[in-house]
């Protein structure tokens, strides 16, 4: 009997536990409540706001927020998300905990991967946008019509980092206008006994910047579009020659000889010492010269230029430090508290947030930091000529960085790296539900 | 054995004893420890098995049935075969290698010498460290400007840059060393209390019998530690199937993903927001363990049936 009894009081235990199996990241909401967009200042004493930042990012909101407390009386919790940071943050939302703020990736595929519709408060409608420069307002941030994050700062883009000794020892005295003049370049720097470009397949994640620069045209010209309509792919020549042109440049002999195990570290050391001459790159290699090197000595030795096949289009890759969302957490106080936030961060606050970062102002009005390196302002200037990234017009965001370091490895052809890509885009387009895969 | 005469007066003992047991400890004394178990370790084994045929991912709110539909898409996508080729040469290696270190270490150290104790002490000590600190130690140890080519420069007098992580074929190998290496410990205190077990006469007999001292080892010794092996052997190939800690910290499944072992494919999924495929392969996993475990121990203990 006290057996029968045990055995029931399991299975009862166990029913009910699988009776309340679901996403416990809450059901469809938010997006029907109309945003109100309270007065930047507005009185927030006792409302606690927290703020999810990765390691690379955390010191960004420190002053602002600071400024924010002092202004409303709320209280701002920064709370560090161990890296990788985008999957930590996805699966604690999976598992119902949510911030009230965070820093994202404000392209659609991550917007998606976050599932924006339910967990993020739209920003329609909010005061800061016209403020912004013109080019920026509505680059990204923006899911099927719906605006769920904003940039806070100059967005990521990829083009060439050079080394100016190096280029003026080898008689270069203008920057490249088209790929093939970088590569006449290339070639004589190479000749002439230093390495032309660094690469780091040992880390990994920067080669997938070369291919997506040698594709910039035809990200101009809405491939990315087409791949997301399932009417291109990977495979699709302009793709494929991409990655193929990037393979026979590393079979000719171009890059550093310790690609295979080269990291982002070894990236930046060798740039700046001279042992190379180009590092293909986004903002985030920016960040790794300021860590290594004064303002003085960046604009004394290092230069920026973008670059595409035809021209000197650059390709906008928007990340995780550039942008914020606000989250659905059901609390309409905080909410809207975290609107206001948002709000006191692109409005009063930003020249504070401007001169604590060092960054290059976004919003017009309001001057950069004096500290800003020449090398960022002109990244920021190329940001008027973008191609889209495969981060920020692709639905899904396949790891084609893998692919391209089992390539670099020996172990896969380019066609292989084209078909692996697709087939794992394909996958993750088809768990966003997007149509057709 | 015939002449087994222990069991049977014992039979007779163990009723009354049973019963006293069953008054002085109810049944729900285990509550507390099963009501753990069934939460941290139960409930999610089930989920494990209900979410491999859903399409639970971070991209939307509902929680489908697809049928086997996530099974099916892996086993098209080559990826998984690979990983699952590279987790069993991992895990056949590190039984190698650990148990091979193991009973070398315990065969040094068998005598009950200060020195030895302390040796022991020695070579416990990586068992109790944390395997991402050990892997880190090891990445850092063996990179091309790390400890061990600055050591080998010194030595030749030439300067060495090998990249001890960087090749696609002998990366694993060396990976497989580090694992067994923090696990040894293990084994040779497993197999140390083997040796312990034989009893002296048995090893004056065989002395007696003018066995060389590899005679003494190898048909005396060896047998006899079968239950040790059994238990090392199986502990360690299984173990190391789940393997995940080491092998992301000195290599992360690079280079070219030819480490990627299981758990690392796994978390790899995991992170892009594909809950249900990374169920679905830990589902996988679970079930290639356990269809390893019952071949392996019953063929490990019918080794010691000869005892």
């Amino acid at each position: 009997m006290k057996k029968f009894a045990a055995t029931t009081a399991i299975v009862t235990a166990l029913g009910l536990t699988l009776a309340g199996c679901g996403d416990p990241s809450g059901a469809d909401a938010g997006a029907s409540a109309p945003a109100e967009w309270a007065d930047q200042n507005a009185d927030l004493s006792g409302v606690e706001l927290t703020f999810w930042a990765a390691q690379s990012s955390v010191s960004v909101p420190e002053e602002v927020a600071a400024a924010f407390e002092e202004a409303t009386g709320a209280e701002v919790t920064i709370e560090v998300i161990p890296d990788s940071y985008e999957a930590n943050v996805q699966t604690r939302v999976a598992t119902g905990a949510k911030p009230d703020l965070a820093f994202w990736q404000p392209t659609p595929s991550m917007l998606t991967a976050i599932n924006a519709k339910n967990n993020l408060l739209p920003l329609d409608g909010a005061p800061w946008v016209e403020t912004m420069e013109p080019s920026l307002q509505d680059l990204t941030g923006i899911l099927d019509g719906t605006r769920y994050a904003t940039l806070v700062a100059s967005p990521s883009v990829i083009g060439v980092y050079y080394n100016k000794d190096v280029f003026a020892a080898n008689g270069i005295s203008e920057v490249p206008q088209n790929v093939d003049e970088l590569l006449t370049d290339a070639r004589a720097i190479e000749a002439a006994g230093t390495d032309a470009f660094f690469e780091m397949a040992g880390d990994g994640w920067g080669t997938q910047w070369f291919p997506q620069m040698l594709l910039a045209d035809d990200a101009k010209a809405g491939f990315w579009d087409e791949v997301n309509a399932g009417t291109k792919t990977f495979s699709s020549p302009e793709m494929l020659d991409a990655i193929t042109e990037y393979d026979d440049l590393i079979t000719e002999g171009l890059f550093n000889d310790d690609i295979k195990t080269a990291t982002f570290n070894d990236q930046g050391a060798a740039l700046l010492a001279g042992e190379a001459a180009m590092v293909v790159q986004n903002n985030a290699y920016m960040t790794q010269l300021q860590a290594m090197a004064t303002t003085d000595e960046l604009d004394a030795s290092i230069g920026f230029f973008p670059i595409s096949r035809e021209g000197t289009t650059a390709t906008s890759i928007p990340d995780q430090s550039n942008a914020i969302v606000a989250f659905n957490t059901g609390d309409a106080e905080r909410q809207a508290a975290a609107r206001q936030f948002m709000s006191f961060w692109m409005g009063e606050g930003y020249p504070t947030f401007v001169e604590s970062t060092n960054a290059v102002s976004i919003v017009t009005g309001v001057e950069n930091s004096p500290e800003v390196p020449q090398l960022v302002l002109d990244i920021h200037a190329t940001l008027t000529d973008t191609a889209p990234s495969m981060q920020a017009a692709a639905v899904a965001n396949p790891d084609l960085w893998l692919n391209l370091v089992d390539m670099i490895n020996d172990v896969k052809t380019p066609e292989d790296v084209a078909k692996a890509t697709q087939s794992q885009f394909a996958e993750l387009a088809k768990a966003a539900g997007v149509a057709g895969f | 054995m015939a002449t087994s005469y222990a069991p049977a007066p014992a039979k007779v003992k163990r009723r009354p004893e049973m019963v006293t047991e069953r008054k002085i400890h109810p049944w729900w004394f285990l509550a507390p420890a099963f009501a753990v178990l069934i939460v941290f370790f139960l409930v999610p084994t089930v989920y494990n098995f209900v979410y491999a045929f859903t399409d639970w991912s971070s991209f939307k709110s509902q929680i489908n049935v697809i049928g086997t539909d996530n099974f099916s898409s892996l086993l098209e996508n080559g990826t998984l075969l690979k990983s699952l080729r590279i987790t069993l040469a991992y895990a056949v290696m590190v039984a190698i290698f650990q148990n091979l270190f193991g009973l070398l270490l315990a065969l040094f150290l068998e005598k009950d010498s200060t020195v030895n104790r302390a040796a022991r002490v020695v070579f416990f000590i990586p068992v109790v460290m944390s395997a991402l600190a050990v892997g880190y130690i090891f990445q850092a140890l063996l990179k091309p400007e790390g400890a061990l080519n600055q050591i080998l420069s010194f030595v030749t007098g030439q300067d060495v840059t090998i990249a001890w992580l960087g090749s696609t074929t002998w990366t694993l190998v060396i990976v497989a060393m580090i694992h067994a290496w923090k696990w040894m410990g293990l084994s040779m205190l497993v197999y140390l209390a083997g040796l312990k077990t034989i009893s002296d006469d048995v090893m004056e007999a065989a002395r007696l019998d003018g066995a060389s001292s590899w005679q003494m080892f190898w048909k005396v010794r060896f047998p006899l530690i079968g239950p040790a092996i059994t238990f090392n052997v199986a502990t360690a190939l299984l173990g190391s199937m789940n393997g995940f800690d080491i092998v992301q910290a000195t290599t992360g499944g690079g280079p070219a993903r030819s480490t990627e072992i299981f758990n690392i494919f796994v978390f790899r999924t995991f992170g892009q927001g594909l809950y249900a495929q990374a169920t679905t392969m830990s589902l996988l996993l679970f079930v290639v363990v356990a269809v390893l475990a019952f071949p392996v121990i019953g063929m490990l203990r019918r080794r010691e049936e000869v005892l």
